[in-house]
């Protein structure tokens, strides 16, 4: 251990102090820059029927048992804007950039930030 | 190329390709890493005997070694190439422009960032094309890359202290060529 470090040069360990100190600031940097993942996926009766960037405002509205559910997408965030579901859960939830809103009565799940394949897959039954 | 240069780069390629093939078999806890045993071959090479074994040393690795595991040709063969000739290529570059400012521990390290760059550089344009996903992966990469390649970087320091000291005036590096 001694000699490997007394073999080391001045240049060596600034190498060495950049890469680590460049590399873990990297790691950080790009976690803040995308801490929930890209993309917003809107499921219904466990199929993904939308996968929509989270960085464009936009509106969607989908079709459901209760009428149509206005999912609005705004700064990276996601909301229920309009359901017209007995309990409107999902519209009292508000605001989310990240987890998922679902709405039961119209089979909708909302997710923030993950693939298609991580959605739960399907749903085992329907109360209420 | 003398006799005795084809002997060398025969023992060193062989040694190399040993290295190569057993860090194959060692279960990492992600697939993609590797530790980079083979480097610490070239990079004896690159400062014993010069720049040039020391790159045909690596290519005669990658291709036999690809072609020992049956990927030759394949996307992990390319990958392999690109990272073996960038990274052969930064360590030469360096030792031949720079001298003895790094030694063994810093040649390591030039190289595995190179290896890594040139690696990722080629995932994105042949099979990822998702800029977000190599950003995010980079930093990681880079950053298991330093700590490999610090110790790939001791053992060749240790290894060329050690020849060195057994018969130094056996060898000639070739570095003026």
């Amino acid at each position: 251990m001694k000699t490997v470090i007394r073999n080391t040069t001045i240049a060596d360990k600034l190498l060495f102090l950049i890469l680590i100190t460049a590399s873990v600031a990297g790691i950080f940097f790009s976690r803040e820059a995308m801490p929930q993942g890209p993309d917003i996926v809107i499921t219904v009766d466990g199929k993904p029927l939308y996968t929509l960037p989270r960085d464009k405002d936009r509106l969607v509205s989908i079709p459901g048992p209760f009428g149509d559910t206005v999912v609005e997408i705004k700064d990276g965030k996601v909301r229920v804007k309009e359901a017209h579901c007995p309990n409107r859960l999902c519209e009292k939830q508000g605001w989310i950039s990240r987890g998922a809103i679902v709405c039961l009565p119209n089979h909708i799940v909302i997710t923030v930030g993950g693939k298609a394949g991580d959605l739960p897959r399907g749903i085992d039954a329907v109360t209420g | 190329m003398q006799l005795q240069d084809k002997y060398r780069i025969a023992v060193l390629s062989a040694y190399a390709l040993s290295l190569h093939a057993f860090e194959s078999l060692l279960p990492t806890p992600i697939p993609w890493l590797r530790l980079g045993l083979a480097n610490i071959i070239t990079l004896v090479a690159l400062v014993l005997y010069g720049f040039r074994t020391a790159m045909t040393v690596t290519l005669i690795r990658v291709i036999l070694g690809s072609i020992f595991m049956g990927t030759f040709l394949g996307p992990s063969f390319m990958l392999s190439f690109s990272g073996g000739v960038a990274s052969t290529a930064a360590m030469g570059l360096a030792y031949l422009t720079f001298g003895n400012i790094f030694g063994p521990v810093g040649l390591s390290l030039i190289g595995a960032f190179f290896h890594n760059v040139a690696q990722l550089t080629l995932a994105y344009f042949l099979f990822i094309q998702r800029v977000e996903a190599v950003l995010f992966i980079t930093p990681v990469i880079i950053l298991i890359g330093t700590l490999t390649g610090v110790a790939n970087g001791a053992v060749s320091g240790l290894l060329i202290k050690k020849i060195l000291q057994k018969n130094g005036e056996n060898i000639q590096n070739d570095k003026a060529d």
